[in-house]
């Protein structure tokens, strides 16, 4: 677990020091922000609900989250840091949770400034506190399913640019692969396999007020495998 | 400690190392010398748990790299090639982080950075960022970082390279005194560093070892033969073919008029065994013997030693010529 910390400190202080982090963060808030008052009309709909604010989450995080991790083993390739790191103390399952932890803990912080936002949708009409909880959560998880996607992505990427392009395009494959299902009025096994691959599928129901633990379990299984699938790349790369 | 033994170790078809064998104790400073692509840092690679053996075994401290890399990364300090930095981070927080890589906590931790910071001449660097930093300095932060929990074994990929010659100088220094208490295993690809630095040589070539043993021992088995300067002083004249008469001659590789009755000459004699110490030799006295008899002044007599250089290109032309 030191370990884990230790790289987890290590990315947290390399972001903090160089404007990306901060530029990603800015970005994400002032899309949302944005996108709240002058595309959702928020003030227009004269209603206290932040339903839309939360249904286009999925699809910003298409971007959010390659960003965040676009860097996280590209850019340990380039700078050649990632043959110190692969010979330091750490194990692979090591290196690839301290990574983790350190996005996990970037996208909260992304996430904890959009606060403000229902803080002061509060005080034009009463809000449901569960709700919100759940739709935070939901959008938590998600993100840790994209930070896991990213970062895999990443661990098999030449470059940063690579990394995010194709990040970026499978999350947006998978965020969108449920809606053929309601365009095509498709039904039976197609209709639920596409839903339950589906990001955003997942994260309807938080966004609801609904924690189900069927999305908790794909959320946390689709972490865990990207999350392996990174590790074990770079252990079978050793014996190449 | 560091034992190989057979190492083999291919990239996709190319084999890097083909079947190299050495040993390296406690207190020695081994280098590895040979050209780019002889495998020197494909050795240190597999030797610091970065890449597993194909074939054969490599020990640190007796333990396989391949069974317990964790065990094996601890004990070593590796400055790779490339002299990996974060750049976005200072001296100190890149150093902070070597120091929690390793555990090191409370007043332990502290000493270390200090004793890498002073060992490395950083003092004044620590809060600039690594960007910032020369090559010089970004070389020494590398060294820092490799020594900070004070390794056993010490691995060492051209740890001068891109430094200027006072650098170099320091850094030498540096690793010599490091080699008195521990195991280094450095590369490169500059002789005269292993004539300042190793105890023990291995040449290199094409994956194999083309020699080892200290670096004057190497000199001596491949020389074969022993090679004189002479400047000659004949009154009568001189020419090539009466030098034929030295005894135990076995080559003229050179032969010249420098002025006035002053001939340069460099030969080549059979080897005078033993007695090839520091100075010239049996060799040494036969020319004399020679010149004396016939009427011949010795004005200079020097005895060539071989350069690794010279050692070098030869092992690795005979490589290339089988």
């Amino acid at each position: 677990m030191k370990n884990v910390l230790a790289i987890a400190k290590r990315e947290l202080r390399s972001s903090f020091n160089s404007p990306i982090a901060y530029a990603v963060i800015l970005g994400f808030l002032l899309f949302t922000s944005v996108w709240l008052y002058f595309v959702d009309g928020f003030y227009a709909a004269g209603q206290a609900d932040l339903r839309g604010y939360f249904s286009m989450m999925p699809l910003v995080l298409v971007f959010l989250a390659p960003a965040l991790t676009m860097r996280s083993w590209a850019e340990e390739r380039r700078l050649g840091t990632y043959e110190l790191l692969l010979t330091l103390p750490f194990t692979e399952g090591q290196l690839v949770a301290g990574k983790y932890l350190a996005s996990l803990a970037l996208a909260a912080i992304a996430f904890a400034l959009t606060i403000p936002v229902p803080l002061a949708a509060s005080l034009l009409g009463s809000f449901d506190a569960g709700v919100l909880a759940a739709q935070y959560l939901g959008i938590f998880l998600e993100a840790a399913a994209a930070l896991a996607i990213g970062q895999c992505i990443s661990s098999y990427s030449k470059n940063q640019v690579t990394a995010f392009l194709v990040s970026a395009l499978a999350l947006l494959v998978l965020v969108l692969v449920d809606k053929p299902v309601r365009f095509l009025s498709l039904g039976g096994a197609a209709a639920a396999f596409f839903n339950w691959l589906s990001l955003s599928f997942h994260y309807d129901s938080f966004s609801r007020g609904v924690v189900d633990t069927r999305d908790l379990a794909y959320f946390a299984s689709t972490s865990v495998l990207f999350l392996y699938l990174a590790a074990w790349g770079m252990t079978r790369r050793k014996w190449s | 400690m560091i034992e190989v033994r057979e190492l083999r170790k291919s990239y996709g078809g190319v084999e890097a190392v083909r079947g190299v064998s050495f040993g390296a104790e406690t207190g020695s400073v081994l280098g590895l010398l040979g050209p780019n692509g002889a495998g020197k840092t494909t050795i240190m690679k597999v030797l610091t748990g970065y890449h597993y053996p194909s074939g054969g075994t490599a020990l640190v401290d007796g333990i396989d790299v391949a069974e317990d890399p964790i065990a094996v990364k601890r004990r070593v300090g590796y400055l790779p090639e490339s002299v990996p930095l974060y750049q976005d981070l200072t001296t100190s927080e890149y150093l902070d982080f070597a120091a929690d890589a390793r555990g090191l906590e409370g007043a332990a931790r502290t000493a270390a950075i200090d004793r890498a910071v002073e060992r490395c001449g950083l003092g004044h660097v620590r809060r600039k960022r690594v960007e910032e930093l020369s090559k010089g300095y970004k070389q020494r932060l590398g060294l820092a970082q490799a020594i900070l929990h004070d390794p056993p074994i010490l691995i060492l990929d051209e740890p001068t390279t891109g430094l200027d010659p006072n650098q170099i100088i320091e850094i030498r220094a540096l690793i010599r005194s490091l080699g008195q208490s521990k195991t280094v295993l450095l590369s490169t690809h500059i002789l005269q560093e292993v004539e300042a630095i190793c105890s023990s040589v291995i040449i290199l070539n094409e994956g194999r070892v083309a020699a080892q043993g200290a670096p004057s021992e190497i000199g001596e088995a491949l020389k074969g033969e022993e090679r004189l300067r002479l400047r000659l002083k004949a009154p009568k004249g001189l020419d090539q073919a009466r030098l034929s008469g030295i005894p135990g001659l076995r080559s003229v590789s050179s032969f010249h008029a420098e002025g006035a009755g002053v001939w340069a000459a460099e030969v080549a004699m059979q080897p005078s065994g033993a007695a090839a110490e520091a100075g010239p030799g049996e060799a040494g006295e036969a020319v004399f013997d020679w010149a004396v008899a016939s009427g011949i002044k010795v004005l200079e007599l020097e005895r060539r030693r071989l350069s690794l250089e010279e050692i070098f290109v030869k092992l690795t032309q005979e490589g290339e010529g089988k």
